[in-house]
């Protein structure tokens, strides 16, 4: 097996940890990988970590549903929030900038981090 | 309705960074964790299920695009589902108030790594 198939393989399994342990964040783990490790450039990377987390969110949101009860109608907004960001995200993609944009929600990733683990 | 009107704003914010393939849901946690009275698993839960449409729609302007890497994309997706069927088992298990610590520190660990992470140089037309 190609050294490169492997990283790839790795990178998969540690998105889908995340992914199912917190519910997200498999993407913040999976672009590094992917640019670092499986020699993307950055902006396939992004697309390529959609295309990843797509199927993984599937099978746990149903491991989800069945064990604790997904309240599905408080799931609704963001449902149809998260389709409208989406579609203008597909869009707008080609044209942004990612560099401010990443810094930026450094921080305030690092802001909830606190929170969470010490409030 | 008001509740309502801000979660589809937050759901919609949020996915636009989905869109661009990171950071959107990890953002939406910390919402709804910290501005919302749903636990933390639950949180998750609605997290996992509001990927689905946001990467959906999301998509196929990608493969268009030609910036999805088939081949990684299998390879990964294969190791990534059992990950997740693992992880979600066990995460669906725990008590909330461990889970919402681990999440905590899960957020330092990214949070330090994006904002030293060198980026690597951009290809401006990637089309394959």
């Amino acid at each position: 097996m190609k050294k490169q198939t492997k990283w790839c393989i790795f990178s998969g399994l540690i998105a889908g940890l995340a992914n199912g342990f917190f519910g997200g964040g498999g993407g913040m783990l999976l672009v590094p990988l992917l640019t670092g490790r499986c020699k993307l450039d950055q902006r396939t990377a992004f697309a390529t970590s959609v295309a990843i987390i797509l199927p993984l969110c599937a099978l746990s949101s149903v491991i989800y549903f069945f064990r604790d009860g997904l309240d599905l109608l408080r799931a609704l907004p963001y449902l149809i929030g998260g389709l409208i960001g989406g579609f203008i995200g597909g869009k707008v993609f080609q044209k942004m900038n990612m560099v401010w944009l990443r810094r930026a929600f450094a921080l305030l990733i690092l802001y909830g981090g606190v929170k969470a683990l010490f409030f | 309705m008001w509740g309502f009107l801000t979660a589809v704003a937050a759901g919609a914010a949020t996915g636009i960074l989905s869109g661009f393939g990171v950071g959107g849901g990890t953002l939406l946690l910390i919402y709804i964790t910290s501005l919302t009275d749903l636990s933390q698993r639950m949180a998750q839960g609605i997290n996992l299920l509001y990927f689905l449409p946001t990467a959906a729609t999301a998509l196929p302007t990608h493969i268009k695009n030609g910036y999805v890497e088939k081949s990684t994309a299998i390879a990964a997706i294969l190791a990534g589902l059992a990950g997740t069927a693992i992880a979600a088992f066990i995460a669906t298990g725990l008590d909330v108030s461990i889970l919402h610590r681990c999440f905590g520190a899960f957020l330092i660990f990214v949070g330090i790594n994006e904002l030293f992470r060198k980026t690597p140089p951009e290809e401006t037309k990637a089309k394959r």
